[in-house]
């Protein structure tokens, strides 16, 4: 019992990071159906900036916020540079786009910066535990857990309430339509791929604490992990992908714990499986999104 | 006689019907494709030779014959995501199964003991020639891919859907996890499996071999009927369903042969580096292999090759640029160009070709350009057939839907329509819009399931069926917004659905598709693709690639939309002739009365998902419920709409 708590805790410390990468990843999705491999990179990009400011002997405060500008800014740069040019193409174009930028990010940093894993202090409090009766909990976890509610809750104030956040969920719901009836598309992707960068900073300023260095190819684990999550819950849906992420780590955490000796390495080959499972039968995710075609 | 009965000349006939049901065209399908393989083949590695023998030293015939190797590779992929369009990772993680496969079977047992002494299976005891480990790997690898292929099957993999994407992707991450970490298999991450010195690949004829092997294959695939009608589905799932292809299966053969050519390739790879690590069969060679797909063209072998030539001499010249100094070929560049030329630029310039050639053109260089096509077109002169299209007398049959309702959400489309229509009339189905007469049509081709009600044609049961299972019972349908197959010529759309009916409806006679074409009135057009019609032309081909389909009854969803008074009254004479020259009963659904009142021998009008009159033209017209549709209850009689 103790155990599952601990695991449950975990998997929800780590399920919220997921949970906020998916989210970036789906409200891409949302707006030019772009399955964006992509997405890690911010935080490959946003883990280099984080060593250059440690070298210049800025502290975790200041460089918490600007992981989140440096994020938001890439992804316009990314926006601005490569999608815009492949929007309206066909799904093959733009999948293929994400991935070619993905090998370049990490190829740029291999070429300037060098392959060497560079690494930088985690703060003090990473490792602190307290206890609730029997059960141990990171301050890590929790620090987590509650900066990431409050980002869904923010997140979904934007969505509901604003302007920007009705066009985005009328440009994901249908694009063409919500562009008739008056919808500034490149405002709204302009304004997605912003949101979505800035879901990533707070996301990597967890992922960079707890990593504690960077590298050309840091980018590849959490665009995984964002990725997949947002395909559990289903790639249009917002709500999905929070699902999506909070079941990811779960299950990896789960799983971890679970399966004997030799295969808990592949643990994350397991989550891939059943993902793929899962999309066998049910390709639309677990939160299906009706994509209906006219005929 | 009784020569003619004889089991052996059966079978003799057998085989050259099937043969005649693979390749349509032995001359355009078979001799040419082959001239152009040889001719691929000679190019390909007539360049790669010269290179050799201009840049001498180890190094450069290393470059070469790795190479050859990436281009049987890439050709392997070529053959799945060109010819269906279905978008995969995994096809590095199938060379992973078959390279792990290879290695544990080719390597010595005095070599293995040194890495993996504990293999399972006593694998580590085996010793057996490169041959039948190559064999072995083929095996293994194809079992893996029957798997994969069943998963993305029931996934309903198409151009442009995610889930294949995940379900590869995630083939190639669970080979490379597998490998990384089961150490007493595969030697782990770090040491790997190593052959013995002077164990591994000496000569370059197995390469040869194999690489004219797959560029055949390829050639040849693309051109028979199994690879036509993946390109159909590549191009539209939908139309091609309801042409009656099963895509399903078509790329399932096209996974199977794709992965048998990669699996060669993967163990050759080994073969020629002589070890093998999990890293070398993950991202960095999927990135490598996709970037030579698609830059040359991934729809063509032709533009395969080409990719795999252009981005190994790229990566080559950076590579040296960045080790030797900006010096190659004795051409020297001036300046301090350090900050490009260093280590690291070989992959930026593949993720730089990978988005660059997606924005600019996301086809490739060549696209789908093939020389045994030009060759084709260039050289032999097709004549147009001067004969008309005769009709065979059909046997009466009737297509009937009844009591059929279909609910979306709490919204009731359809409410207990009937329909009957005979194979010797044309009948219309008319009502406002938003009336349920597409609903109706997508209900009888199996787009829509029912939610009461059923579909016969003759005793033959339809409700529910799937599209293709419909089209191969004689219903082929056309579609209010065009579904042509559109970087298919005029000529192949025709074809494809010729292939179809010869395989599904008529047992083995093809159709006269140059006549089928010429009767639409698009000869002239035939070598252009679909996409490139003007509307009109679009509308006839859709007829034409329907009416080829040899179909008992066609539906016809709007046949006229978006056309001018004379076109429509020309498209009049279309329909009937077509209806007549394939002998096929017609369900028009259109607005336009005048179309309506010219062509039908009946009418049917639906409002608000009910049928609310039947009889001649003139008497629906006539109809006063009829005429409150359209026109209000305080309509008054003698108007009518156009």
């Amino acid at each position: 019992m103790t155990e599952l708590v601990q695991n449950l805790i975990d998997g929800l410390g780590r399920g919220s990071i997921y949970a906020l990468l998916a989210l970036g990843v789906a409200v891409v999705f949302g707006v030019m159906h772009l399955l964006n491999f992509a997405h890690g990179e911010l935080i490959t990009v946003s883990g280099y900036a984080a060593y250059a400011a440690f070298s210049n002997g800025w502290s975790w405060y200041l460089v918490a916020p600007l992981i989140v500008v440096v994020s938001v800014a890439t992804n316009l740069l990314i926006e601005r540079i490569a999608f815009s040019r492949v929007r309206g193409s066909s799904e093959f174009t733009q999948l293929l786009t994400s991935f070619g930028i993905h090998f370049l990010v990490a190829a740029i940093f291999l070429m300037y910066v060098g392959a060497r894993v560079q690494t930088f202090a985690e703060p003090g409090w990473i490792a602190d535990t307290y206890s609730i009766g029997p059960i141990r909990v990171e301050v890590f976890d929790t620090v987590v857990i509650i900066v990431t509610i409050v980002t869904l809750f923010l997140t979904a104030a934007i969505l509901q309430r604003t302007m920007f956040g009705l066009s985005i969920r009328a440009a994901a719901a249908d694009f063409d339509a919500a562009r008739l009836m008056g919808v500034n598309s490149d405002r709204v992707i302009r304004g997605a791929f912003a949101l979505s960068g800035a879901l990533a900073g707070i996301a990597g300023i967890f992922w960079l604490m707890r990593a504690g260095h960077t590298s050309p190819t840091s980018g590849i684990n959490p665009m995984l992990s964002g990725v997949l999550a947002a395909l559990i819950g289903g790639l249009g849906s917002l709500k999905g992908a929070v699902i999506g992420g909070l079941a990811l780590g779960l299950a990896e955490v789960m799983l971890r714990t679970w399966l004997p000796g030799t295969a808990a390495a592949l643990t994350q080959g397991v989550v891939f499986s059943l993902i793929a499972l899962l999309f066998i039968f049910r390709p639309g995710g677990l939160v299906n999104v009706a994509h209906a075609e006219r005929v | 006689m009784a020569g003619a009965s004889s089991p052996v000349a059966a079978w003799a006939r057998n085989r050259r019907r099937e043969a005649g049901l693979l390749f349509p065209n032995l001359r355009r399908d078979v001799a040419f494709p082959l001239a152009g393989a040889v001719v691929l083949f000679a190019a390909f590695v007539g360049l790669g030779l010269l290179y050799t023998l201009i840049v001498e030293g180890a190094s450069a015939e290393k470059l070469i014959t790795a190479m050859f190797i990436d281009a049987i590779m890439v050709i392997g992929i070529q053959i799945y995501v060109g010819n269906t369009g279905v978008f995969s990772f995994g096809h590095i993680g199938f060379g992973a199964v078959a390279g792990y496969a290879f290695a544990l079977f080719a390597i010595a047992p005095e070599d293995k003991y040194t890495r993996i002494p504990n293999a399972p299976w006593g694998l580590a005891d085996v010793e057996m020639g490169p041959l039948p480990a190559t064999a072995v790997a083929l095996g293994v690898t194809l079992i893996v891919s029957v798997i994969v292929g069943i998963g993305l099957g029931r996934s309903g993999a198409r151009t442009g859907s995610v889930a294949p994407t995940v379900i590869t992707l995630a083939l190639l991450f669970f080979t490379h996890e597998v490998a990384a970490s089961w150490n007493e298999l595969t030697g782990g991450e770090r040491a790997g499996l190593t052959f013995g010195i002077g164990d591994t690949l000496q000569t370059r004829t197995p390469i040869y071999l194999a690489l004219l092997a797959a560029i055949v294959l390829a050639l040849l695939f693309a051109r028979s009927s199994i690879g036509r009608l993946n390109h159909a589905a590549r191009e539209d799932n939908l139309a091609a369903r309801a042409m009656g292809i099963n895509p399903v299966v078509q790329q399932t053969v096209a996974l199977l042969l794709s992965v048998a050519v990669v699996s060669v390739a993967a163990s050759l790879r080994v073969y020629e580096i002589g070890s093998l690590l999990p890293e070398f069969f993950f991202f960095q060679y999927t990135l490598l292999t996709l970037v030579m797909l698609v830059v040359g063209g991934r729809n063509g072998v032709t533009g395969a090759l080409l990719g795999v030539g252009v981005i190994t001499a790229v990566r080559e010249s950076a590579r040296r640029m960045g080790s030797d100094g900006y010096e190659i070929f004795g051409l020297g560049l001036d300046g301090n160009l350090d900050w490009v030329f260093r280590e690291g630029l070989p992959t930026v310039l593949l993720g730089l070709a990978m988005v660059v050639f997606m924005i600019w053109r996301p086809n490739g260089v060549l696209d789908d350009w093939e020389v045994d096509a030009w060759l084709w077109r260039r050289f032999i002169r097709q004549k147009p057939p001067t004969e008309a299209v005769e009709a065979p007398e059909p046997e009466a049959l009737d297509l009937s839907a009844s009591g059929v309702s279909v609910e979306f959400g709490g919204f009731r489309a359809l409410d207990g329509a009937s329909i009957d229509v005979s194979n010797r009339e044309i009948v219309g189905l008319i009502g406002p819009n938003g009336a349920g007469k597409t609903t109706l049509v997508n209900v009888m081709t199996g787009i829509v399931d029912p939610t009461t009600g059923e579909v016969h044609l003759g005793e033959m049961g339809l409700t529910s069926e799937p599209s293709h299972a419909i089209a191969r019972a004689g219903l082929v349908r056309t579609f209010q917004n065009l579904r042509l197959f559109s970087s298919l010529t005029v000529r192949e759309n025709v074809e494809v659905a010729a292939l179809m009916a010869s395989v599904h409806r008529n047992g083995g006679t093809r159709a006269d598709i140059d006549a089928i074409v010429a009767g639409a009135g698009l000869w002239d057009q035939r070598n252009r693709r679909a996409g490139q019609l003007d509307y009109g032309n679009s509308r006839r081909l859709e007829l034409a690639r329907a009416a080829a389909a040899a179909p008992a009854f066609l539906l016809l969803d709007e046949p006229t939309s978006g056309m001018s008074d004379t076109e429509s009254l020309a498209m009049v004479e279309n329909v009937r002739r077509m209806a007549a020259a394939v002998g096929a009963g017609v369900l028009v659904i259109d607005h336009d009365l005048n179309f309506i009142t010219g062509i039908c021998d009946r009418v049917y009008c639906l409002d608000q998902g009910r049928m609310i009159a039947s009889g001649t033209p003139a008497e629906v017209q006539a109809h006063p419920a009829v005429q409150a549709a359209y026109l209000g209850e305080a309509a008054q009689p003698g108007k009518d709409r156009t």
